[in-house]
C-alpha cells in the first residue's frame, strides 16, 4: 500500500451516542489513542475503511464533531515539541483560529478538554488548558471560585492552618 | 411548541452544565496549572482542598525562582528551616532553580544536592550580596548540573565558596558569569576580579556555551584561558566586556573548531587584531559586533571571509558604510545570511541597501533597519515585496532621535503592503511616532487586513500614541491580547533567532 493511499483513506469512528463520523486517516493521526489503536489492531495494513466504527466512549457527537474540526484544521501542523523543561510556559501564544474555535461556554470547554485528554490529542489539550489557565491568571482565590463555581470546602481552622503554612513565602 | 423548546433547552443546558471544572481529573488540572507561575500556583492552592493537594505536586514545581528582584518568590527569613524541609517534599522534581544570596547557604545547597536529583540549571545570584555565608561546612553541591549561572557582585570574592564547589561541577555545559556592567557608574572605580576564571575553567571541561556578560575585569587572557580547556565550545558570548580587544580570537578559533556563535557586542575590538584572525577557516554562523568601533577595512576583512554566516548583528556601527556592504556582497559571503540587524548604522545610504535587498531579500527571515532616518516610505514600499520570507522586521525612527524626519509616512498603504507580501511575519516593529505617521479613521480597515493575512503575527511594537491605541484596540477586539505593545515597553530584536537563544537566557 502506498503512502498516499494510506493518507487518503477514511476511518470510521463513533461517538458515545452512536453517531458515526468518517475521518481521513492523516487527520485522526493527531489522536494518539486512535492512532495507536489502528496500528495495534493492524488496521493500517488494509487500505479500505474499517467496517466497524471505532467507538469513542465518553465523547458525545457534538463534542466529537468539534474535535474533528480542530484536527482537520491542524493536521498539517508540525508536531508539538516537548517543552516540559522550559522555564516559563507561555499562554499568550494561542493562534487566532484557536481563539475563535474556543469561544464556547465553560461546559463545552471542559468537555473538549476531557475529549482531548481521552483521545490524547496533545495540541488540543495544550491549547484548551492554556485557555483555562488564562481564565485563572491574575485572579484571587475567591475570584477563581466565582469564575468556576467552586465551593470553598476549607473550615476556618483549616484556613488558619494554611495561612501559617504559607508564611514561608512572602507576597 | 414554544414550551417544548424551552424545556428541552433547559434540560440540555442542565446536562451541559454538569461539566464543571470539578469534573476534570487531577492530571488535567495539573496540565492547566503548569501554565501558572509559582506565585499563582500558591494562589490556586487556596481555592479548595482538591486544588490544594494538586498545587503541591512536585511536578508543578520544576522551575522556581527565589530571586525576588526578578519576580521570584521571596522566602521569609524567619522560615528558612521550613523552606529547607520543603526542598525534599515540594521541590523534589526541580529542574531549574534560581537562588538569591540569602538562600545560598550550606544547608540549602546540601538539601538541593540530595533531595532534588533532577536539578540541572542552577542560578546563584550574588549581585546583592553584602557578605557571604560561611561555607566551611559545605560538603555537598548539586552534581548533575548542565547549566550554572553566577551573578557577581562588585566586591564580594567568590573563591572561598567556589573552592568548595569545583569538584561537583564538571558536568556543566553552559556557564554564565553575569557581571556588574549595568551598575558601573564611575569608570575610575577599582574593578575587583571576584571570580578566578583561570581556576574555574580547569574544572569545566565540557563547556559548550560560555556567556561572560558585562564582566568588567574579563580580558583576552581570561577568554584565552577558557578556550584552552574547552574543545567542545560552540557558543561564546562576551558582550559588554569592555576590556576585550579580540587578541584572543585567533587562538580561540583555532582551538575551538566547533565554535559557531560568537557574540562580541560592545567590546573594544581592535582593527588590526581582528584582521589577523583566520575567519575563512572558522565555522562561524552567528556573529554579534554591535556597538564596536571597528573601521570599514576591518569590517570588510571579517564579513567577506565568513561564508557560513547566517545571523549578524551589525547595529550601531559608525563605519558600516556603503563600501562595506558592497564588498561583502561582491565576496559572495552573503549566501547563507538569514538574519541581519543594521539598526542605527548612520553611514549607510538607501541605494546600497536597495541593491542588497534586491539581491538577497528573498533569503532574509529577519531584517532590522530601524533607527535609519534615510529609509522612508518609498524605500520600504519598494523593498517589502522583496521580503517574502520575512519573519521579523523592524523599521522607522522615533522623532526624538535627532535628525528630524520631515517626510510623512502614509501608514495605511504600508500596512497593506506588509499584509499582502509577508505571510510568515511573526514580529513587526514600526518606530515612527504619531508626528510622522499619517493615519485616519479608515486605518482600521487596513489593520484588519494585516490581522487576517498575517496569522502568525504575535508581536507588533509601535511608538506610543494614537496610532498605537488604534492598532491595539483592533487586535484586542479580535481577542488577540498582548500582541500590540509600545516601543517604551519592548524592543524587537533578532536574538531569539539565534540557535543558542535558549541557552543564553539568564534572567
Amino acid at each position: 500500500m502506498t503512502e498516499t493511499a494510506a493518507a487518503e483513506r477514511n476511518i470510521k469512528i463513533s461517538s458515545s451516542d452512536n453517531e458515526v463520523f468518517m475521518v481521513p486517516r492523516n487527520v485522526i493521526r493527531l489522536s494518539t489513542t486512535i492512532n495507536t489503536l489502528l496500528q495495534d489492531l493492524g488496521l493500517d495494513e488494509d487500505d479500505s475503511t474499517n467496517p466497524e466504527p471505532i467507538p469513542v466512549q465518553n465523547v458525545t457527537a457534538p463534542i466529537l464533531k468539534k474535535v474533528i474540526a480542530w484536527c482537520q484544521y491542524h493536521y498539517q501542523d508540525a508536531a508539538p515539541t516537548d517543552d516540559s523543561d522550559n522555564r516559563e510556559k507561555r499562554t499568550d501564544d494561542i493562534a487566532s483560529w484557536d481563539v475563535e474555535f474556543l469561544k464556547v461556554d465553560q461546559g463545552t470547554l471542559f468537555e473538549l478538554i476531557l475529549a482531548a485528554n481521552y483521545l490524547d490529542i496533545k495540541g488540543l489539550l495544550d491549547v484548551t488548558c492554556k485557555t483555562v489557565a488564562n481564565m485563572i491568571k491574575g485572579k484571587s482565590p475567591e475570584e477563581i471560585r466565582r469564575t468556576f463555581n467552586i465551593k470553598n470546602d476549607f473550615t476556618p481552622e483549616e484556613e488558619e492552618q494554611i495561612r501559617k503554612e504559607n508564611a514561608w513565602c512572602e507576597d | 411548541m414554544r414550551n417544548f423548546f424551552t424545556d428541552s433547552n433547559q434540560q440540555y443546558y442542565h446536562e451541559r452544565n454538569q461539566y464543571t471544572i470539578e469534573k476534570l481529573p487531577d492530571k488535567v488540572l495539573r496540565d492547566i496549572f503548569q501554565y501558572l507561575s509559582p506565585k499563582q500556583i500558591n494562589q490556586v492552592g487556596l481555592v479548595c482542598k482538591k486544588w490544594r493537594v494538586i498545587s503541591q505536586n512536585p511536578l508543578l514545581w520544576k522551575f522556581v525562582s527565589f530571586r525576588p528582584n526578578y519576580g521570584g518568590i521571596q522566602v521569609n527569613p524567619q522560615c528558612i528551616d521550613f523552606f529547607i524541609q520543603l526542598i525534599g517534599a515540594r521541590f523534589s522534581e526541580l529542574r531549574i532553580v534560581e537562588l538569591a544570596t540569602d538562600l545560598i547557604t550550606p544547608n540549602v545547597l546540601y538539601e538541593l544536592a540530595n533531595k532534588a536529583p533532577k536539578l540541572q540549571y542552577l542560578t546563584l545570584d550574588f549581585s546583592t550580596a553584602m557578605q557571604l555565608h560561611d561555607f566551611t561546612d559545605l560538603q555537598s553541591f548539586p552534581s548533575r548540573l548542565k547549566s550554572l549561572t553566577l551573578c557577581l557582585s562588585e566586591n564580594i570574592f567568590l573563591e572561598g565558596f567556589l573552592r568548595k564547589v569545583y569538584t561537583f561541577i564538571s558536568s556543566v555545559e553552559t556557564l554564565h558569569i553575569i557581571g556588574t556592567y549595568e551598575k558601573v557608574e564611575d569608570e575610575e572605580e577599582e574593578v575587583y576580579e571576584t571570580v578566578n576564571v583561570f581556576k574555574l575553567k580547569q574544572f569545566l571541561p565540557n563547556l559548550r556555551v560560555v556567556n561572560l556578560w558585562g564582566v568588567p575585569f574579563i580580558t583576552d587572557e581570561h577568554v584565552d584561558a577558557i578556550s584552552s580547556n574547552c574543545a567542545h565550545l560552540e557558543c561564546l558570548c562576551i558582550n559588554y566586556c569592555p576590556k576585550v580587544t579580540g587578541s584572543c580570537l585567533k587562538l580561540v578559533l583555532q582551538r575551538c573548531r566547533k565554535l559557531k556563535t560568537l557574540f562580541l557586542a560592545h567590546t573594544k575590538l581592535d582593527n588590526n587584531v581582528v584582521k589577523m584572525v583566520d575567519w575563512e577557516k572558522t565555522r562561524i554562523e552567528e556573529l554579534d559586533i554591535k556597538g564596536t568601533e571597528l573601521n570599514s577595512e576591518a569590517l570588510i576583512s571579517i564579513l567577506t571571509r565568513l561564508p557560513h554566516l547566517r545571523w549578524l548583528d551589525a547595529s550601531w556601527l559608525e563605519n558600516m558604510t556603503d563600501q562595506v556592504l558592497e564588498a561583502w556582497q561582491n565576496s559572495n559571503a552573503m549566501g547563507s545570511l538569514q538574519f541581519l540587524n543594521m539598526d542605527t548604522c548612520d553611514s549607510l545610504n538607501e541605494q546600497a541597501l536597495v541593491d542588497m535587498i534586491k539581491r538577497h531579500g528573498h533569503q532574509f527571515h529577519g531584517l532590522c533597519l530601524g533607527g535609519q532616518h534615510k529609509l522612508l516610505e518609498y524605500f520600504w514600499m519598494n523593498m517589502i515585496p522583496q521580503l517574502r520570507n520575512i519573519r521579523v522586521m523592524v523599521m522607522g525612527i522615533a522623532e526624538d532621535c535627532c535628525p528630524k524626519v520631515v517626510a510623512k509616512i502614509h501608514v495605511d498603504q504600508f500596512i497593506d503592503c506588509i499584509a499582502q507580501n509577508c505571510p510568515r511575519l511573526t514580529r513587526l516593529e514600526v518606530r515612527w511616532d504619531d508626528e510622522t505617521l499619517r493615519f485616519s479613521d479608515k486605518s482600521s480597515k487596513f489593520i484588519d487586513v494585516l490581522r487576517m493575512k498575517c496569522l502568525m503575527l504575535h508581536s507588533i511594537v509601535l511608538s506610543d500614541g494614537q496610532y498605537y491605541e488604534l492598532v491595539r484596540s483592533n487586535f484586542e477586539r479580535a481577542d488577540r491580547m498582548s500582541v500590540v505593545r509600545t516601543t517604551e515597553m519592548c524592543r524587537t530584536g533578532l536574538l531569539h533567532c539565534s540557535r543558542y537563544f535558549n541557552q543564553l537566557l539568564f534572567n
